[in-house]
C-alpha cells in the first residue's frame, strides 16, 4: 500500500468521521481491525498536553481501538459541535459541563450509558454523588471526570509586596466583599495593580452572590430567582470597589465582558492581582503564570452564607453519532479507572470521583495540585446544596447579563435601570426557550 | 436523448462538477434555509412548522433586531462612501505616471488581501488596544487616547478604518477606469483654462460614473454582509453594549450561541431582501448619473 494508508487517513480526517461511517457500511474488513475513537474536548494548553499523553497510553494498551483527540478552546468548542450535531458527525466521546449537558441529554444527542455499565464501562469505584450529577429520569448518561468549586486565584508575589497576608489580613475561606473592597485598594495602592477583578459582568460570582443572598439562581419551576434588589445590590458592591480603587477602570472591564480565556485573566495579564474561576482552573492558569497563586473563597456577605456549590467539572458522554459505543465506552472507563491514566491527568480537571484514583494521586501531587486538595478540605462545610440544572435558556440569560452589564461599567445607566432591564430580558428568555 | 443534449453532452458533461455544486451546495441550502425560516429548529430535533412567527418575533418583539439593523445600516452608510472616496484619491494619485508604479498598485492592494482576515482583526484589536499601539502614538504626543474597543461610542469607527483601509480592489477598478478617460478631453478643458477642480467634476467623474456605480454596489453588498472584523472585535457577541451588532453577526450568535436555526434563517433572508432592495434602488437612482458611452440620449 501507498504511504497513506487508510489507517492514517482515519486518524489525519476526524472532521470525515461522517464519512467514514459510510465507508465502514460498505463493509471493508480494513476497518474491523481498529476502531476509530474521537475523544473532543475544551481545553487550555495544559489539559490538551495531558490528554493527548493520556490518549497515547491507552492507544497502546488497547491495540484494537485507536482514539484520536481534537481540542478546541472553550468560547468555540459548543459552536464546532452544535455543526457537527447538524452534520450527524459528532466525536464519540465529547465533554460536558455541569449546564449545557442536560440540554443535550434532553435533545437526544448524548445517550445513556446504562447498557454498558458493569461491562465496557467500570462505574464500581465512582463516587455515589457523582453517578448521580450524572444520572437523569433514572438513566446513567454522564461520567463525571471531577469535583468543582469556585475559586478565586491571588498572585502571591503582589499581595506580599503590598503586606497583605491571606489567613492573617484576611481570611480567605470568608471574607466580605468590604474586606476585599479594602485589601484590594491597598494592593493597588502599594504595587499599582489593581487588587482585584472587577466582577460586574461576571456572571458565576453573580450565581455565587445570589445563593448567598438567600436566593436561587432559578426556582424550582424553572423560572429565575434573582430579585432586582439582590441584582442592583450586586453591581453596587462592585461599584463600591471599583470607585475605592481596587479594580480596573470600569471600561476595561468592560472589554473582558465574557472572555473565558485564561490567558486574558487579570492575574495572567498582570492587570489585577486576583481572578475568579473554577477550582480544576488552578493547574492550568499556574501554567500561564511565573508569580506563585495563592487561593481564595469567593468574598461574601457578612451574614456568610454558602454560596459556592461543589459540583462536577466535566463530564464524559456518549454521543448518539458513535459509531462502535463499546469501544467508545471502553475508552471512557479507562479514562476513569486506569491509573496510568489518571495519573497523568490528575487533578487538572477537577478532584477525581474516583477513590483509587484519589488514593493513587495523593502519593505524588505536584505543589499546584496539592494546594487544589488542600482548598477542598478548607470549603469543606462552607459551601452551598447543589440545585436543580439551569434550565433551557440559561446559557441566553449569562450572555445577556454580560452584555448588559457592560453599561454598568461604563456608567452609561444607572443601576436599578439596568438590572430591570436585565429581568425582563431574562424572564422574557426563559419564556422563549 | 434528443438531439440538442446529444450536441451538447460533452459540454454539460463537462460542466457537471460545477452544475453539480451550485445546486447541491448553493440553491439546495438556499432553499432549505427558506423552508428552515418558517420552522423552529434547534438542530438536534426536527424543525417545527411555525408559519411567520420568526418573522413576527422578529419585526415586533426584537429589540436586538432593531439594534443589529442600526449598527449595520450606520456601517454601511459610513463606510461605503468613505471607502471608495478614498481609493478614488488613491487611484488619481497613482494615475499620475509614477515610476514603479506596479509596486505601489501592488502595495496599496495588500491590505485587501488581507484585511478580510482573522489575522488582521486580531491585529486591529491589538492596535486599537488602551495598551496598544494607536493610543502609545497618541501618549507620545501627550493625549490620552480612549477605550476605543470597549468604548460603544468609539468601537464601529475602529471597524470602519478597517474596512477604509482595504481600499485595495476598488482602487484597481477605478485605476482601470481612470485608464480609459480620453487624455484628450482633459487637454481641450485646459485650454480652455479648467482648473483640476472643474476637471475632475466636469469630466473624471461623469465619465467615470460606470465605474463609480460599479464599485458602490460591490462595496455596499460587501459591507452589508460584512462579519469578521465584527465577529473577531467584538469577542462573536457584538460587544460593548452591542455597538458592534452587525446583523451577521447576530445571525451567528442566534444560529450557534443559541441554537435557533430557525430564526436565524429568518434572519439571512431579511438581510437577503435588504440588500436586494439596496442593489435595486442603487441601480433605479443610477438612470440619473450614470451614463454609459454607448447609450444614445
Amino acid at each position: 500500500m501507498s504511504t497513506f494508508n487508510r489507517r492514517q487517513f482515519l486518524q489525519s480526517s476526524a472532521g470525515l468521521a461522517g464519512s467514514v461511517a459510510v465507508l465502514s457500511a460498505f463493509g471493508g474488513p480494513a476497518f474491523a481491525q481498529d476502531k476509530a475513537i474521537r475523544h473532543f474536548w475544551w481545553g487550555n494548553p495544559e489539559r490538551d498536553r495531558r490528554t493527548f499523553a493520556v490518549i497515547d497510553i491507552f492507544n497502546q494498551k488497547h491495540p484494537g481501538i485507536k482514539v484520536s483527540g481534537e481540542t478546541l478552546g472553550f468560547a468555540d468548542y459548543f459552536t464546532k459541535l452544535t455543526t457537527q450535531i447538524a452534520g450527524g458527525n459528532m466525536p464519540d466521546v465529547i465533554q460536558q459541563g455541569y449546564g449545557v449537558l442536560f440540554e443535550y441529554i434532553a435533545n437526544g444527542a448524548v445517550v445513556p450509558l446504562d447498557d454498558y455499565v458493569g461491562k465496557s464501562l467500570d462505574i464500581s469505584k465512582i463516587d455515589q454523588s457523582a453517578i448521580d450529577a450524572g444520572t437523569v429520569d433514572g438513566k446513567f448518561y454522564a461520567l463525571s471526570i471531577g469535583a468543582n468549586s469556585h475559586m478565586a486565584v491571588l498572585n502571591t508575589r503582589l499581595f506580599a509586596q503590598a503586606g497583605i497576608v491571606p489567613g492573617e489580613s484576611f481570611d480567605p475561606y470568608g471574607y466580605t466583599y468590604d474586606e476585599l473592597k479594602e485589601f484590594s485598594a491597598a494592593i493597588k495602592e502599594a504595587t499599582g495593580v489593581p487588587g482585584t477583578d472587577d466582577n460586574t459582568a461576571e456572571y458565576q460570582n453573580f450565581s455565587d452572590f445570589v445563593v448567598q443572598k438567600g436566593a436561587n439562581l432559578y426556582n424550582e419551576d424553572g423560572s429565575y430567582g434573582a430579585t432586582q434588589e439582590i441584582v442592583e445590590e450586586y453591581w453596587s458592591t462592585w461599584a463600591a470597589i471599583r470607585e475605592a480603587g481596587g479594580t480596573p477602570p470600569g471600561p476595561e472591564s468592560a472589554g473582558l465582558a465574557g472572555v473565558a480565556e485564561l490567558s486574558q485573566q487579570g492575574v495572567v495579564t498582570g492587570k489585577s492581582a486576583m481572578t475568579y474561576l473554577w477550582s480544576n482552573q488552578l493547574v492550568g492558569i499556574q501554567g500561564l503564570m511565573q508569580d506563585k497563586l495563592g487561593v481564595a473563597m469567593y468574598p461574601n456577605t457578612p451574614a456568610m452564607i454558602p454560596g459556592s456549590v461543589v459540583q462536577p467539572s466535566q463530564f464524559v458522554c456518549l454521543t448518539r453519532d458513535s459509531v462502535d459505543p463499546e469501544a467508545a465506552t471502553t475508552y471512557m472507563s479507562a479514562f476513569v479507572n486506569d491509573l496510568d491514566m489518571t495519573k497523568i491527568l490528575g487533578l487538572e480537571r477537577g478532584i477525581p470521583s474516583q477513590s483509587d484514583v484519589r488514593a493513587a494521586l495523593q502519593a505524588d501531587l505536584s505543589e499546584v495540585e496539592a494546594l487544589s486538595v488542600e482548598y477542598f478540605d478548607k470549603i469543606q462545610g462552607k459551601t452551598a446544596a447543589l440545585t436543580a440544572p439551569p434550565p433551557s435558556g440559561s446559557n441566553e440569560v449569562e450572555q445577556t447579563f454580560e452584555r448588559l452589564a457592560v453599561a454598568v461599567l461604563l456608567g452609561e445607566r444607572t443601576i436599578p435601570e439596568v438590572a430591570s432591564d436585565f429581568l425582563n430580558q431574562a424572564r422574557a428568555i426563559l419564556a422563549r426557550a | 436523448m434528443n438531439k440538442f443534449l446529444r450536441r451538447n453532452f460533452a459540454g454539460y458533461a463537462f460542466l457537471s462538477p460545477w452544475l453539480i455544486g451550485f445546486f447541491l451546495l448553493a440553491i439546495g441550502p438556499i432553499l432549505a434555509s427558506l423552508y428552515l425560516s418558517f420552522t423552529k429548529y434547534n438542530v438536534v430535533r426536527p424543525p417545527q412548522w411555525i408559519g411567520l412567527d420568526n418573522y413576527l418575533f422578529m419585526f415586533q418583539m426584537d429589540q436586538r433586531f432593531w439594534k443589529a439593523l442600526q449598527v449595520t445600516f450606520s456601517f454601511v452608510i459610513i463606510s461605503v462612501p468613505l471607502k471608495l472616496i478614498f481609493a478614488l484619491g488613491v487611484a488619481m494619485a497613482l494615475d499620475k505616471g509614477i515610476r514603479a508604479i506596479g509596486w505601489y498598485r501592488a502595495l496599496f492592494y495588500l491590505p485587501s488581501i488581507l484585511g478580510g482576515s482573522i489575522a488582521v482583526a486580531i491585529l486591529w484589536r491589538q492596535l486599537f488596544n488602551y495598551d496598544g499601539v494607536i493610543n502609545s502614538v497618541l501618549r507620545l504626543f501627550g493625549g490620552d487616547g480612549p477605550y476605543w474597543l470597549s468604548d460603544p461610542r468609539y468601537s464601529l469607527w475602529t471597524l470602519i478604518v478597517l474596512a477604509i483601509w482595504q481600499f485595495g480592489s476598488p482602487m484597481l477598478i477605478f485605476l482601470a477606469g481612470l485608464r480609459a478617460i480620453p487624455q484628450e478631453l482633459y487637454e481641450a478643458a485646459e485650454i480652455d483654462a479648467a482648473g483640476p477642480v472643474r476637471k475632475f467634476f466636469a469630466i473624471t467623474v461623469p465619465l467615470l460614473a460606470p465605474v463609480i456605480f460599479f464599485n458602490l454596489v460591490l462595496q455596499m453588498i460587501e459591507a452589508f454582509k460584512s462579519f469578521s472584523g465584527a465577529f473577531i472585535i467584538s469577542g462573536g457577541s457584538g460587544a460593548p453594549l452591542d455597538s458592534l451588532l452587525f446583523f451577521t453577526v447576530y445571525l451567528y450568535n442566534e444560529a450557534f450561541s443559541f441554537l435557533r436555526m430557525g430564526y436565524a434563517s429568518a434572519l439571512a433572508w431579511v438581510l437577503l431582501l435588504i440588500i436586494a432592495a439596496f442593489t435595486a434602488i442603487a441601480f433605479w437612482t443610477s438612470k440619473y448619473w450614470v451614463h454609459y458611452e454607448n447609450e444614445r440620449g
